[in-house]
């Protein structure tokens, strides 16, 4: 990243995040598609490879969550292991909306 | 917004798209069935999916918002990418002032299972003209695939179908973004509301839609001890690819499992675009 990149305190320029937004989409469009081109290129992906490509979703999404149980305090890091909990019998959206009431709850009571 | 307003321009959408080319447009001799009825049928079974992915994109707008993107960018980073999962991740790693590269890492890990999906979809593509593989793969969200799939398995999948699901999820996408956008800026105290919550909490479900698979126990187990071993030692950002590529050499490693529990379509198709 270079300074013109980034503003005074830190954040990221308006440019920056275009950037990021463009690329982004590019890569997202490659993997899209991607899948089709080596098909029609090789033939198949190798077992191994794919084996590893269906990891990535549960790997990377658990390396996002669990630095709550660090740094978190006490209200959230009990509703995320309780939202895992819930997790296994209730629909995503419900476990989104039962863990955001659960930690707004918490601090309004001044947890 | 209004659905049946969504429903229309996905419609008109998917009408010019398939008059691009001439094999979707009529019943022919083999029995297939007319684009309308076609479209009826995406129509159907895409709008429960919408409206369990409409939140999503409102919760995305408002965060982004939050996060100090505008209007126009937030709308920009929905339309290019549409992949919620992916969007929230970037935002999230933004907030954290990580280096562009790993953001883009993320964003590309977090998409990468699309690779199977266009391996595996690309075969009932084979009636596409090549301007619709193009767009086709382009809206190649997860509900998208989960229906292609059944559809293809149960009868031929055809362009009016594929086009009305996908740009129903993708109209539907931008708009609830706009409106959680416009939503968001009037929010004062997100923490309040425990909105800096709603990432954690929804990458925590999301990731539990993935336990049937083979090696989810022994991927996510070790990601987690990683993840949180290099939070700890040195604090973000690392801790997401160092933790993720743990758990990705675990399945690397220990190879292709058989896959027990739901197919696909079932199994992925709450996870929205």
């Amino acid at each position: 990243m270079t300074n013109e990149l980034v503003t005074a305190d830190g954040a990221w320029s308006a440019a920056t995040i275009w950037l990021v937004i463009i690329a982004a989409g590019a890569l997202t469009y490659l993997t899209r598609i991607g899948g089709y081109l080596v098909i029609s290129l090789f033939g198949s992906i190798p077992p191994r490879a794919a084996a590893a490509l269906d990891a990535v979703p549960a790997a990377v999404l658990t390396a996002i969550v669990s630095p709550v149980l660090v740094s978190g305090d006490w209200p959230e890091r009990i509703a995320i292991l309780l939202c895992a909990v819930l997790s296994l019998r209730l629909p995503l959206i419900a476990v989104v909306v039962i863990g955001t009431v659960l930690v707004a709850g918490a601090r309004a009571f001044g947890f | 917004m209004h659905p049946s307003a969504v429903c229309f321009f996905a419609i008109t959408l998917t009408s010019t798209l398939t008059r691009l080319s001439d094999t979707t447009e009529h019943s022919d001799a083999a029995g297939n069935r007319p684009a309308r009825s076609e479209s009826a049928d995406a129509l159907r079974e895409v709008l429960p999916v919408l409206l369990a992915v409409l939140p999503f994109g409102v919760v995305y707008g408002a965060i982004a918002v939050q996060e100090g993107l505008s209007v126009a960018q937030a709308m920009g980073f929905s339309s290019v990418v549409f992949a919620g999962a992916s969007q929230l991740a970037a935002l999230q790693l933004m907030g954290l002032g990580a280096p562009i590269w790993s953001v883009l890492l993320t964003v590309f890990a977090l998409n990468f299972r699309h690779v199977l999906y266009s391996a595996s979809l690309g075969r009932h593509f084979s009636s596409f003209s090549f301007l619709q593989k193009l767009t086709g793969f382009f809206l190649l969200v997860d509900p998208a695939f989960g229906a292609a799939e059944v559809r293809a398995a149960k009868t031929r999948l055809t362009a009016s179908y594929y086009f009305t699901y996908a740009l129903v999820l993708y109209i539907g996408w931008l708009l609830a973004t706009l409106g959680g956008a416009g939503f968001g800026r009037l929010i004062e105290d997100p923490e309040a509301f425990g909105l800096d919550f709603v990432l954690p909490v929804y990458f925590l479900a999301l990731v539990m839609t993935f336990r049937k698979r083979g090696l989810f126990y022994p991927v996510a187990g070790t990601s987690l001890a990683v993840s949180v071993l290099i939070y700890w030692l040195f604090g973000p950002p690392w801790h997401v690819s160092l933790g993720g590529l743990a758990g990705i050499a675990v399945a690397a490693i220990v190879g292709p499992q058989p896959r027990p529990g739901a197919p696909e379509g079932e199994e992925r198709g709450v996870e929205g675009p």
